[in-house]
C-alpha cells in the first residue's frame, strides 16, 4: 500500500452556466465558433465558479466530512470524484474505486425488475456477473425488500422501495471509497437505522475511505475524523 | 477491460426489453428489409423495368439490403442511446461508448436474424455458393468499423445540437441513393464508380452481391480503399468522442 493519499484535488475549479440552454442547434454554433474566441479558463457572461481552488487530500482509510450550505459546491466535489464531471482547471486524483451514494437507485432502468435492475447498476458500480451472483441474496436481503417485488418492474416502485435496493446494491459493492450524499436522510426510520449502522461498521474497519456529505454537524462529527468546511465553492477554516 | 461485464449486461438489457415478446422481435428485424425488397421487386418489375442482370430481382435488392439495414438500424438505434440516458449520463460513470455500442449489438442481433431469411432465399433462387463465401467476413469487418464510425460521431454529437436526429434521417435518405442498392454500378464509367466508392457502402453492397451471387472474389483495391477510409473515419470520429465525452454530464 502506498503512502500517496487516496484522494487529492489540487487548485480544483469547476465552472458551471447558471442558464442551462435547453435547445442548442449545430447551425448556431458554427456562427459562435466564427464570432467569438472560446476560452475555456475564463468566465463568459452567465457562467460562474462552483469551486474555486479547491485543495483536499483523504488518506486510505480515513472517514472525512464536508460541511457546508445548500449551493455552497459540495455535490459538485462529489461528481468530481465520481467521474461523471471534470474539473476545468487543477488535478485531481483517485487511487481507487468509488461507490458513489449520491443518488442511489439512479441508474436503475424503469423497465427492468428489480432483479435484473441489481445487474445493471451493480456492474455500473464495478462488479462483476460473478460477483453479484453470489451476492444477489445478501443485497436482497439487506433491502428487506418482499421476494414478489423483485420480478416487478422497477417503474412501479415506490421512491422508498427503490432508494433501499438502490442502497442496498451499492453497499455491497468492492470499491475503495464510498461517497455518501445525505445519506441520514434515506428511507424509513427502521431502514435509515439499518444503514447507518452498516456505514458506522464500514468505516470502523478502516480499510473504507469515506466523504461523507451532509447539513447535520453534530452526525457528521460522529461519523468522521475531520471536517472540511465549504462555503461559495471555497474551502475555509471557520465553521 | 474492467467494464466488460457492464457491456453486456446492456447488451442484454437492451435485448431483454427488444425481445420480451420473442415474436415480435424477430418480426421486427424481418420486417424492413423483406417489405423493401418486395416493394423494390414489385416497382422495379411492374413500373419501371429494370435489368438486375441475370439474378433473380429479390436476391439482387435483398443483398443490399441485408447490410444497408443493419447500417441504418445501428446508426439509428445508438444516436439518442447518450442524449436519452441523462438520468445515467449525470449521476454514475461507466465509459460512455458503452450507450452506443450496445445498440449496434442489438442491431447485429437482428442481421443475423434478417441473414437467416437470404440464406432461404439463396436456395429458393437456386443460388449456389462456393468459398467465395468466405470474403463476406472483410466485407463485414468494414461494415461494423464504419457503422461504430458513425454512430459514435452522430451519438456524441446529438448531446450538444438535438437537431442532429433531423439531420441524419436526410443523410440517409441521401446516401440510400449513393449507395448501389436499386443499381449496379457495373455499366458506370471510372471516374464515376471511383466517386461513389468514397461511401464505403458502395463497397460493401457491391461485394456482398459479388461473392455471393456471382460466386467470384473481392476485389482487393476496393477492400483496401473501403478499409482506409473506414480507419480513418474511425480514427477521427472515435478522437471527438474521447474529447468531448468530458463534457456529456454538464450539457446533457
Amino acid at each position: 500500500m502506498s503512502s500517496d493519499p487516496i484522494i487529492e484535488l489540487k487548485k480544483v475549479w469547476k465552472k458551471y452556466k447558471i442558464k442551462k440552454q435547453t435547445s442548442r442547434t449545430l447551425r448556431e454554433d458554427i456562427v459562435k465558433i466564427f464570432s467569438n474566441k472560446f476560452d475555456k479558463e475564463l468566465l463568459v457572461q452567465g457562467e460562474f465558479w462552483s469551486l474555486s481552488d479547491i485543495n483536499i487530500s483523504i488518506n486510505n482509510g480515513e472517514s472525512v466530512g464536508l460541511y457546508g450550505p445548500n449551493g455552497s459546491g459540495k455535490t459538485t466535489i462529489l461528481k468530481l470524484l465520481s467521474r461523471v464531471t471534470y474539473p476545468t482547471r487543477g488535478e485531481l486524483t483517485v487511487r481507487g474505486s468509488i461507490a458513489p451514494l449520491i443518488s442511489v437507485g439512479a441508474g436503475f432502468h424503469p423497465e427492468l425488475t428489480g432483479r435484473e435492475n441489481i445487474y445493471t447498476n451493480g456492474t455500473m458500480l464495478g462488479m462483476s456477473i460473478k460477483d453479484l451472483k453470489e451476492k444477489e441474496s445478501a443485497i436482497i436481503e439487506f433491502s428487506g425488500l418482499d421476494k414478489k417485488f423483485l420480478e416487478l418492474q422497477v417503474k412501479n416502485y415506490s421512491s422508498g422501495m427503490n432508494t433501499r435496493l438502490g442502497f442496498s446494491v451499492a453497499v455491497h459493492s468492492d470499491a475503495d471509497i464510498f461517497l455518501l450524499d445525505e445519506i441520514l436522510a434515506v428511507g424509513d426510520t427502521k431502514f435509515r437505522e439499518k444503514c447507518a449502522e452498516k456505514i458506522n461498521d464500514l468505516i470502523g474497519q478502516r480499510n473504507k475511505t469515506f466523504l461523507i456529505v451532509s447539513h447535520q454537524h453534530e452526525r457528521l462529527k460522529e461519523l468522521t475524523d475531520r471536517i472540511y468546511y465549504i462555503e461559495k465553492g471555497k474551502i475555509t477554516d471557520l465553521v | 477491460m474492467p467494464f466488460k461485464d457492464l457491456l453486456i449486461v446492456f447488451i442484454w438489457r437492451q435485448f431483454s426489453v427488444r425481445y420480451r415478446n420473442s415474436v415480435l422481435g424477430i418480426l421486427w428485424a424481418i420486417i424492413q428489409p423483406i417489405s423493401m425488397m418486395m416493394l423494390l421487386t414489385f416497382v422495379f418489375t411492374y413500373i419501371i423495368q429494370v435489368k438486375t442482370g441475370s439474378y433473380p430481382k429479390p436476391v439482387f435488392y435483398y443483398s443490399a439490403l441485408l447490410p444497408w439495414t443493419f447500417f441504418v438500424g445501428a446508426v439509428n438505434g445508438s444516436v439518442k442511446s447518450i442524449s436519452g440516458s441523462q438520468s445515467l449520463v449525470t449521476k454514475i460513470y461507466f465509459p460512455r461508448e458503452i450507450l452506443p455500442l450496445s445498440g449496434i449489438f442489438v442491431a447485429f442481433l437482428d442481421l443475423l436474424i434478417a441473414g437467416s431469411i437470404y440464406i432461404v432465399l439463396l436456395f429458393y433462387f437456386n443460388i449456389s455458393l462456393n468459398y467465395t463465401v468466405i470474403w463476406i467476413i472483410p466485407i463485414f469487418i468494414v461494415l461494423i468499423i464504419f457503422t461504430l464510425s458513425v454512430s459514435l460521431l452522430f451519438s456524441s454529437i446529438n448531446v450538444y445540437y438535438k437537431d442532429v436526429g433531423l439531420i441524419i434521417t436526410f443523410l440517409m435518405r441521401l446516401m440510400f441513393f449513393a449507395t448501389p442498392i436499386i443499381y449496379s454500378i457495373d455499366k458506370l464509367s471510372l471516374k464515376l464508380k471511383l466517386l461513389l466508392f468514397l461511401n464505403p457502402m458502395t463497397f460493401i453492397v457491391e461485394n456482398t452481391r459479388r461473392v455471393i451471387l456471382e460466386g467470384r472474389d473481392i476485389v482487393l483495391w476496393q477492400f483496401l480503399l473501403a478499409l482506409a477510409l473506414v480507419l480513418i473515419l474511425f480514427h477521427v470520429s472515435y478522437k471527438i468522442f474521447i474529447k468531448i465525452e468530458k463534457d456529456f454530464a454538464d450539457v446533457i
